[in-house]
């Protein structure tokens, strides 16, 4: 598949280094030479340099002939233009990167797509709503939902009082299939699981299961809901703001920034929120503001470094639930393993949802979901494949790739060993990186 | 309970990663192999002794590769380290077992001979030991030609091309520790399609090539065998007269068009094939190439005249085009009464070798593109002395070069004239003379294969010593990895963690 990516930058280099190693054939673009060059020389990708918006540019990639085309530089109006550019030259599909939430109205998508913006991505609106559903399941680290949310995808980080710890995965408490342990991340590695492994405290499991089932996981893992009321914000950034645009009514409020023009711009746009002027990584501040009232506490400014150390401060205060913003990536692993409730991360987000659309344009494998290092993916098993000969057990998959649940015919069922696996089944697969190729041998 | 856990990307980078190298030199074997085959039934079509020896040497070689390849690594991860020093010993190794033929075939050679022969046959350099061609079968003629070829446009580009293992970032910069020049065009996104283009047109010329010399007094073993050799700019001949068997003004007119065309930037050839001829137009390597060679050509010719050696209406139209081609594309075919030309006609081929053709071609030398960088740069630098505050980029093929792409290639053409410096002495210690060290040298870098008084122009080192045939084993390397690559292995930084 050709894929142009039209901005390098944090959401257009994440993308193309990621779909880079999926083989398929990127185009990078961008106006800026010197951003484009560590990428050419060290990744498997072609880069051009040239104005998003020219045709020439355009032209001279080869737009005629590529597949997706995705805008993501920072300007909202450049990437509809670039995309509309591209769409009349003959790209099939066309995503462009938004930040005015005006456009993701049912009746402006008409318009924006009948001028070639076939797809809109609103990093900033999706991490926004990530953090409504973190804050709504705040008893996990992770929360994804497939199928209309009838399976569930929950990370938990295990403490002390889960009844699951030292326990060996074939000895858990369970009755038959309530649920799946599909990964299990400790220190900086993701283990797919055998029966054989261990539940470590600190380990942060990956649980697969039913919306039925998701009580009694959590009470194995020793956690409790809460509801959350009270939210202190540090950093009025975009996502910070566009969350107050979306939840202002579910949620108290109270957002702290260092910027004097930028709390009050917040104040006459935001008025139901409260806008403190200070330093959110001044202690004193924190105190101040009664930071041990609050329910959550997100930290959302520009440096990662910031975010997650006031969350750690946060936490010490006795805040039940902290959210990092953390959008450099060689964080990412160490702040999971900090005591940081749920770490935010844009590029992650847009970059997961541009594969979901790779799914609408290429049939055969999905990725939805990139973890640090193991991806999940739902794949249609096609008749005739190799994984329908045997039940599961017999199967002898390759390590690092565990099969987590299934859906036959609209119903949703967890797999075990007994399990036999029917041509037309969509399963959902854990793998690490580097196997998710294999993935084709058995489902093809 | 490790071992099907995958570590995070914090782990790497603080080791080389030798078990993956290994087993990617494994797969490299493996396609050496595969080639090995070619020969060998060359061998059987002539009823040789040497099919058997060749089959010998395609057990040796493949066992060895299945050996590697049975290494497991932990992690395929890749630097930017491991593709600097997989180049380097790529080339080194597969030397190694391309030697094998030369050792068991042929028993003159020693191991020394059979090693310089090999890498003078993958760089392209086209020296050679043998003092005769006569007994040599012709299986080991055409596992020398095939050497040229596939170390022309290169071993890697070539695994690249067919072993997918290879189809990622790590590939990237293996492509460009081999590929020469200042920057490297890519044709298409993924690496393995670029180094398919690459090869498709490579391939495509060398069966026009061998097509047209059949239509000659050549039969279709010689066509074969000089259609590899010329094609890769390499210069391995056939026989002891080599084309002065033919004396043909066909033969030299077909080579004169190939050997040109081999010192042309492939991704130049590869647009030019799709139909896109602006960049062709627009290629200041390719004018510059072109005025070169006319002037070289001008300037034999004056020679010839002037030195009164003109009897035939060849002397000054074919011959002397041939020569100025020969030289500058690196190809090292020399004219039989070369040495009767004078001192004026071997500066000049000093010259054409220190240069070679464009980047991105099977030449050797410091490359055309880089003399055109430091030409412009002085211009601008003359023309800043006149008007102090004017600024002025250095503008190749009608675009501005930002000032750290201007540095490397000055930096390299500096570096080339030091290390060229540094290594006679080297051969000089080896005790060649001065001045067949000075050529040798020059000859090894810019993997040209001519020689002088001692080694005699068409370049027979057989008379060297074998400290100096290792050292220049090693020139042809550094020359054909353009320096640095090689270089930068023996710095100590390389190998710090």
């Amino acid at each position: 598949m050709k894929i142009i990516i039209a901005g390098a930058g944090e959401v257009g280099t994440h993308l193309a280094k990621m779909l880079s190693t999926e083989n398929q054939d990127i185009i990078l673009v961008d106006s800026d030479q010197a951003r484009l060059d560590d990428l050419d020389s060290n990744y498997n990708l072609m880069t051009c340099q040239g104005s998003t918006s020219s045709f020439q540019t355009l032209r001279d990639i080869g737009v005629e002939e590529c597949d997706l085309y995705i805008a993501v530089t920072p300007f909202e109006t450049r990437n509809i233009t670039s995309c509309a550019i591209a769409k009349k030259l003959g790209a099939k599909k066309t995503v462009g990167r938004i930040d005015n939430s005006e456009f993701l109205r049912d009746k402006n998508k008409q318009i924006l797509k009948s001028i070639g913006v076939d797809y809109l991505i609103y990093p900033e609106n999706l991490a926004a709503l990530e953090i409504n559903t973190a804050l709504s399941h705040n008893w996990a680290r992770y929360w994804g939902e497939l199928h209309d949310g009838k399976l569930l995808l929950i990370g938990v980080k295990l403490h002390q009082d889960s009844d699951l710890l030292n326990l060996k995965i074939k000895d858990l408490p369970v009755k038959s299939h309530d649920f799946h342990i599909a990964a299990i991340k400790r220190n900086n590695e993701t283990i797919i699981p055998t029966g054989n492994d261990e539940i470590l405290h600190d380990d942060i499991l990956y649980f697969i299961t039913t919306s039925k089932y998701v009580n009694e996981v959590m009470t194995l893992c020793g956690k409790k809901k809460r509801v959350i009321k009270k939210i202190m914000i540090m950093g009025g950034s975009r996502i910070a703001l566009r969350f107050a645009r979306l939840f202002s009514n579910n949620y108290n409020i109270r957002i702290i920034d260092t910027n004097r023009d930028h709390c009050e711009y917040m104040a006459t746009e935001f008025p139901e929120c409260e806008i403190v002027h200070g330093d959110g990584l001044d202690i004193e501040v924190l105190r101040q503001n009664n930071i041990y009232q609050y329910d959550a506490f997100l930290a959302m400014t520009e440096s990662s470094e910031s975010n997650i150390l006031s969350c750690l401060t946060a936490k010490d205060f006795g805040v039940c639930k902290t959210l990092a913003d953390v959008e450099n990536l060689q964080f990412f692993s160490q702040a999971e393993n900090l005591n940081i409730g749920t770490i935010i991360n844009k590029k992650l987000l847009a970059s997961s949802h541009i594969f979901k659309l790779l799914l609408d344009a290429d049939e055969s494998s999905a990725k939805f979901l990139s973890l640090a290092d193991a991806d999940v993916a739902e794949v249609l098993v096609k008749p005739g494949a190799k994984i329908t000969r045997h039940p599961v057990r017999d199967l002898k998959l390759p390590f690092g790739m565990t099969l987590a649940a299934l859906t036959r015919n609209d119903e949703v069922m967890l797999i075990s060993g007994n399990t036999e696996i029917q041509p037309g089944d969509s399963v959902v697969v854990f793998c690490l990186t580097g196997t998710f190729n294999k993935l084709e041998k058995w489902f093809n | 309970m490790r071992r099907n856990s995958v570590t995070n990307f914090f782990r790497h980078k603080s080791y080389i990663n030798i078990r993956m190298l290994l087993r990617v030199i494994g797969w490299l074997l493996l396609v050496e192999a595969c080639i090995m085959i070619i020969p060998c039934i060359a061998g059987l079509l002539y009823g040789e002794r040497s099919t058997l020896q060749f089959l010998i040497c395609i057990g040796i070689t493949t066992g060895v590769a299945f050996g590697l390849m049975s290494l497991r690594p932990k992690s395929r991860e890749m630097g930017k380290r491991e593709a600097i020093l997989l180049t380097g010993m790529t080339w080194v190794i597969l030397s190694l077992f391309g030697m094998l033929p030369f050792l068991i075939c042929h028993t003159h050679f020693t191991i020394t001979d059979a090693f310089f022969e090999t890498m003078s046959g993958f760089t392209t350099t086209g020296a050679s030991v043998l003092n005769t061609l006569d007994n040599v079968p012709h299986s080991i003629i055409l596992w020398r030609c095939i050497c040229q070829w596939i170390g022309g446009l290169g071993i890697i580009i070539f695994t690249l091309a067919i072993i997918p293992m290879l189809n990622y970032a790590g590939g990237m910069q293996l492509f460009n520790a081999e590929v020469t020049g200042i920057t490297h065009d890519k044709l298409r996104p993924r690496i393995s399609s670029t180094a398919k283009g690459l090869w498709m047109v490579y391939i495509f010329l060398t069966i026009i090539l061998m097509v047209l010399l059949t239509f000659s007094d050549m039969n279709l073993f010689e066509s074969i065998c000089y259609g590899l050799s010329t094609m890769s700019t390499g210069g391995f001949a056939t026989s002891d007269m080599a084309l002065n068997e033919w004396d043909s003004t066909y033969i030299k007119s077909v080579m004169v068009v190939f050997m040109f065309l081999g010192g042309v930037n492939f991704a130049l050839l590869y647009k030019v094939a799709h139909g896109q001829f602006k960049g062709l137009l627009r290629n200041d390597a390719l004018k510059a190439y072109l005025i070169i060679f006319a002037v070289a050509y001008i300037v034999f010719t004056l020679n010839i005249i002037y030195r009164g050696m003109v009897t035939e209406i060849e002397d000054v139209t074919i011959d002397p085009l041939f020569q100025a081609i020969s030289i500058l594309s690196s190809t090292g075919i020399t004219e039989p009464d070369f040495n009767d030309w004078g001192p004026i006609a071997v500066i000049i081929m000093v010259i054409m070798m220190i240069m070679g053709a464009c980047a991105g071609s099977t030449s050797g030398g410091a490359k055309i593109d880089r003399f055109i960088i430091l030409v412009k740069f002085l211009g601008n630098e003359f023309y800043r002395m006149m008007h102090p505050s004017a600024i002025r980029t250095v503008v190749i093929n009608g675009k501005g070069t930002p000032q750290p792409i201007l540095l490397k290639p000055l930096a390299f053409l500096f570096l080339n004239v030091i290390f060229i410096l540094v290594c006679s002495v080297g051969l000089l210690v080896c005790g060649l003379q001065l001045k067949d060290a000075f050529f040798c040298c020059l000859s090894a870098v810019s993997n040209t294969g001519l020689g002088t008084d001692m080694t005699g122009v068409s370049g027979n080192y057989n008379a060297v010593s074998d400290g100096a045939k290792w050292l220049l084993s090693f020139l042809m390397l550094t020359g054909r990895l353009e320096i640095y690559t090689v270089l930068l292995i023996f710095t100590p930084a390389f190998w710090k963690k």
